[in-house]
C-alpha cells in the first residue's frame, strides 16, 4: 500500500502503457534504456550507477547542451519488487548514507492491465522551503494567498 | 529538483515583513518610484531603502534610475515559482512519463516484427 498522499507537497502521476509489463520494467530498470527517456532532449543523460537493491546508487549526470556532463541526480533504492514497485528517495545516498539536500522520494508501480501496464509514479517532497520557513519565520497564514495575488498581478502587468 | 526549493527562500525571507509585502503588492499595480513606495511608510528613508534593496537583491524587484528618481518594477518569474513548485515537478514527471511510454511502445513494436 502506498502512503496517502498529501496534496501540498506530493504528486501522483498513473498512466496506461500499450506495452507488456515486462518492457516497462526494463525501460525503467535498464541503465541504457533508462537515459534514452529519464531527461528531455537534447538534454543527454548518463547513468553513473544503477544498483538495484536497498540502499543501491541510482546516480545520474546530465549534460545539458551536449558539453561537460555534470552531476544530475544523486539518490539510492529503498525497494525492489521485480516487475512490481521500484521505490527510490534523494533523501539517502548509496549505503544509506543521509543525504545533504533531501527533497523527495518516489514509489514507481507497475500492474498488468487488459491493455498493457498501469503505470503510476508517486512522488513526496519534503519542501524545505516551503514548510520550513513558513514555520522559522512565523509566516502568516495567508502567504499563499498573498504570493497567489502577487503572481496574478505581476502577470496582469507583464503583458499589458 | 533543488533549483526550486533554493529560489523560494529568498521569496519567503522577502515576504515575511509587512513593509516588503505592501510595496510588493504596490508595485503588482504597476512601477512606481522610491518616494511613491515609501509614502504610505512612517519610516525613515534608508530604513526602507534596506527592503527595497532586499527585495532588489532577491530578484523579486528591479531598480532603475533616471536622473533623481529611482524607479522600482516587479519581477514577474520568481512569483510564478512560488505559485508553482509543485505544478513544475508535475509537469517533470509528467514529461518523463510521456517518454518511458514513447521508449515502451517503441520496445514493443520491435520484439513483435
Amino acid at each position: 500500500m502506498n502512503p496517502t498522499p498529501n496534496p501540498d507537497l506530493d504528486l501522483t502521476i498513473t498512466r496506461i502503457i500499450k506495452a507488456p509489463r515486462s518492457i516497462v520494467w526494463n525501460a525503467w530498470t535498464d541503465a541504457a534504456s533508462f537515459e534514452q527517456w529519464w531527461i528531455p532532449e537534447p538534454a543527454k543523460c548518463k547513468v553513473i550507477s544503477m544498483d538495484l537493491r536497498p540502499g543501491g546508487a541510482l546516480v545520474t549526470h546530465i549534460s545539458e547542451t551536449g558539453g561537460r556532463f555534470e552531476p544530475h541526480m544523486n539518490a539510492s533504492f529503498l525497494a525492489i519488487d521485480p516487475l512490481e514497485r521500484i521505490v527510490f528517495t534523494d533523501a539517502l545516498v548509496a549505503g544509506w548514507r543521509p543525504a545533504e539536500n533531501p527533497f523527495m522520494t518516489a514509489i514507481i508501480t507497475f500492474e498488468d492491465h487488459p491493455s498493457g501496464t498501469n503505470y503510476a509514479a508517486q512522488v513526496m517532497h519534503k519542501d524545505r522551503a516551503v514548510r520550513d520557513t513558513h514555520e522559522k519565520l512565523g509566516f502568516y497564514d495567508g502567504w499563499t494567498t498573498v504570493a497567489a495575488q502577487l503572481a496574478r498581478l505581476a502577470e496582469a502587468q507583464a503583458s499589458r | 529538483m533543488e533549483q526550486y526549493s533554493d529560489r523560494l527562500d529568498g521569496i519567503f525571507v522577502a515576504l515575511s515583513d509587512p513593509t516588503r509585502r505592501a510595496v510588493l503588492g504596490r508595485l503588482g499595480k504597476g512601477p512606481a518610484s522610491i518616494s511613491e513606495l515609501a509614502a504610505p511608510f512612517d519610516m525613515a528613508l534608508p530604513s526602507f531603502m534596506k527592503h527595497i534593496r532586499l527585495l532588489e537583491g532577491n530578484g523579486l524587484i528591479r531598480t532603475r534610475k533616471s536622473g533623481r528618481v529611482r524607479t522600482c518594477t516587479i519581477e514577474k518569474k520568481p512569483f510564478a515559482a512560488v505559485e508553482s513548485w509543485l505544478s513544475a515537478q508535475r509537469a517533470i514527471w509528467e514529461g518523463r512519463t510521456d517518454r518511458l511510454e514513447r521508449f515502451a511502445l517503441a520496445k514493443t513494436r520491435e520484439q513483435s516484427t
